[in-house]
């Protein structure tokens, strides 16, 4: 525990310097893009890779924060509220959607968690309060009062506060009963039942979580684009790439989302600057690529296997 | 009477609507059936078949009688992706398929992109564009063409499955896989098969779906996400079940563009997923 312990430290250390000394508004915005996706990630970690419920529909979650910010602020209200807003409303759907869905195995839930956001997805196409098709635009106020900054660091700083507090709740994940309880679920869900864990209760508790984790940073996103439309927010691409970010950094690993926020922004972000607009495809490529290579490769993603070969490693040694 | 003749209308396209569907749900649950895999990438084999079938288009080959090209041309195609990938998936952990088939995906998008670009593209001067009016319903040619072809399809692939030496080994494998090794069956050589066989199926579709339909780099997506629920409806693995459950997305999704509005189209159809995934999971004609 100490050495993960220290090692979000030193983020959070090397993450306020990089705030403080680079000026570069392109270099923030990778480095707000990458803590977000590393939140959104590890959120997506807490159903698909602890409890081993691969959600493809994760998106729903990071929408409830989005608009829930959107509505306080077109409603005169502080965006602030909208984290406890959109926690509350994500974890009511993680419960209702969950409740049914969870107990169904493999790509049966896979396709459910498709099916129920497009159902929102729809839902909110036609609802005139949340503004349809159109999404909402956000009136620019900067101010610590209304939760937008004319400069991108404290936009950094928030993001890396949301991370951290992320990750000390999924390192305690790991060492709880309910940590256990998941990768004993995950693993064999009827060994787990035979010796009286209810799957149902304890899948609930995580997807719940999850959903926050993901709404909170779906405050920091519409605070910090100022635009929030379905296309944003809630589409299959984005639960899409949510996902895949958790797969390629390893699902069920304490870093795995980190690691694969990182090669997502480096690669399919730096690529997309590269060679002129995320509209050429390069990036897919090259991200899909490296999907591919992972599942049939490594299909414990990258920490997975760093962590196995220390593992072996130590195994041989003792 | 008008109320009738809209709803004998409705029936209609919703029938062929569902033939549509039944043509690229075929495919995904033959491979379903024999090894266990959703494969989610394969809109884009369709999407890859459509491709082919415009650039035959283009050098004057017609959609009819390219079909039986591409679907070659796929059918070798899904063979090198499964020797050299899907076969890896397979040693891996059971989420590898469900995330790898996901990574092709994209990665096959990220490729139409960066050949085709994301315009639209569409067959020029495709066969079939008129209409045929019958007791005061009108229903495009195109559509009626592709109903046929999907009605072929699956009673061709419901018969190789049932009654060709081939398709035994393949429902051997399908049940047991231990014992149809112990049987003297080649899983891998199956499992190859059956995979390029879907991938074929997906390969007909695409040359029939040129007749109605633009290609751009997601387009088999949106086809496919149908197909999930359609197999998912019918039984995953029911070659039977896929005809049926087409059948029932195409009518849901006409009735409920019809009554609800364009844009709703989709709910029913989700909403009928999941109400059979928690009711009877294993779908309609499926066994468990």
């Amino acid at each position: 525990m100490r050495p993960h312990l220290l090692a979000l430290g030193a983020i959070v250390v090397v993450g306020l310097l990089a705030v403080a000394g680079v000026h570069d508004a392109v270099l923030l915005d990778l480095l707000f893009t990458l803590l977000l996706y590393a939140v959104l990630g590890q959120s997506w970690n807490w159903i698909s890779g602890y409890a081993g419920n691969i959600s493809f529909g994760h998106a729903i979650f990071f929408g409830c924060g989005a608009y829930a910010a959107a509505l306080c602020v077109t409603h005169g209200l502080s965006p602030w509220l909208a984290f406890g807003l959109g926690a509350l409303v994500a974890a009511a759907l993680a419960l209702v959607t969950g409740f049914p869905t969870l107990a169904l195995r493999g790509h049966y839930f896979s396709i459910a968690t498709i099916a129920v956001a497009a159902l929102i997805d729809a839902f909110v196409r036609v609802s005139p309060w949340l503004g349809k098709a159109n999404g909402f635009e956000l009136p620019i106020a900067p101010g610590w009062a209304n939760l937008q900054f004319a400069q991108k660091g404290p936009y950094v700083v928030l993001a890396l506060a949301l991370f951290a507090l992320v990750q000390l709740a999924t390192i305690g994940l790991e060492r709880s009963r309910l940590g256990y309880y998941l990768r004993a679920l995950r693993a064999n869900h009827a060994a787990a039942a035979s010796v009286g864990i209810d799957e149902r209760r304890w899948k609930l508790i995580a997807f719940a979580w999850s959903a926050v984790m993901a709404s909170a940073a779906g405050v920091l996103y519409a605070q910090y684009n100022l635009f929030v439309d379905p296309p944003s927010t809630i589409a299959l691409a984005i639960s899409i790439d949510i996902a895949l970010i958790g797969v390629v950094g390893g699902i069920g690993t304490l870093w795995g989302p980190a690691v694969g926020a990182l090669v997502y922004v480096v690669l399919a972000k730096g690529v997309a600057l590269k060679f002129g607009g995320a509209g050429k495809g390069y990036d897919l490529v090259i991200y899909g690529a490296i999907i591919c290579l992972i599942a049939a490769l490594r299909p414990r993603g990258i920490v997975g296997t760093v962590v196995d070969a220390i593992r072996r490693r130590r195994g041989a040694t003792a | 009477m008008e109320a009738l003749t809209t709803f004998a209308q409705l029936l209609a396209s919703g029938l062929l609507t569902g033939l549509v569907f039944a043509l690229v749900a075929v495919g995904l649950t033959l491979v379903y059936g024999v090894m266990d895999v959703v494969n989610f990438a394969h809109g884009e084999f369709l999407m890859l078949a459509m491709y082919a079938a415009l650039g035959l288009a283009l050098v004057g080959i017609g959609p009819l009688l390219g079909l039986p090209l591409v679907a070659i041309a796929l059918f070798l195609f899904g063979i090198v992706v499964y020797r050299l990938f899907v076969r890896r998936l397979l040693a891996g952990p059971p989420e590898a398929t469900v995330f790898g088939t996901f990574g092709l995906l994209v990665l096959l998008q990220g490729i139409a992109q960066a050949v085709f670009s994301s315009d639209f593209l569409s067959a020029p001067r495709p066969p079939f564009q008129g209409t045929i009016r019958f007791a005061g319903l009108a229903v495009s040619q195109a559509t009626v063409v592709e109903g046929i072809g999907a009605l072929l399809l699956t009673a061709g692939l419901y018969a190789f499955v049932e009654y060709t030496e081939t398709g035994r080994a393949m429902r051997a494998v399908a049940e047991d896989r231990i014992a149809a090794t112990l049987m003297g069956i080649d899983v891998q050589r199956i499992n190859g098969l059956a995979f390029g066989m879907g991938a074929a199926c997906v390969g007909a579709a695409g040359a029939l779906l040129m007749l109605s339909y633009p290609v751009y780099p997601t387009a088999g997506a949106s086809f496919a996400l149908t197909a999930f629920v359609v197999v998912a409806l019918g039984g995953f693995g029911s070659i039977q079940g896929a005809l049926v459950g087409a059948l029932l997305v195409g009518m849901l999704e006409v009735f409920g563009g019809y009554y609800l509005s364009p844009e709703l189209k989709m709910v029913p159809v989700f909403l009928a997923y999941l109400v059979v995934v928690l009711l009877r999971p294993q779908g309609l004609l499926g066994r468990r």
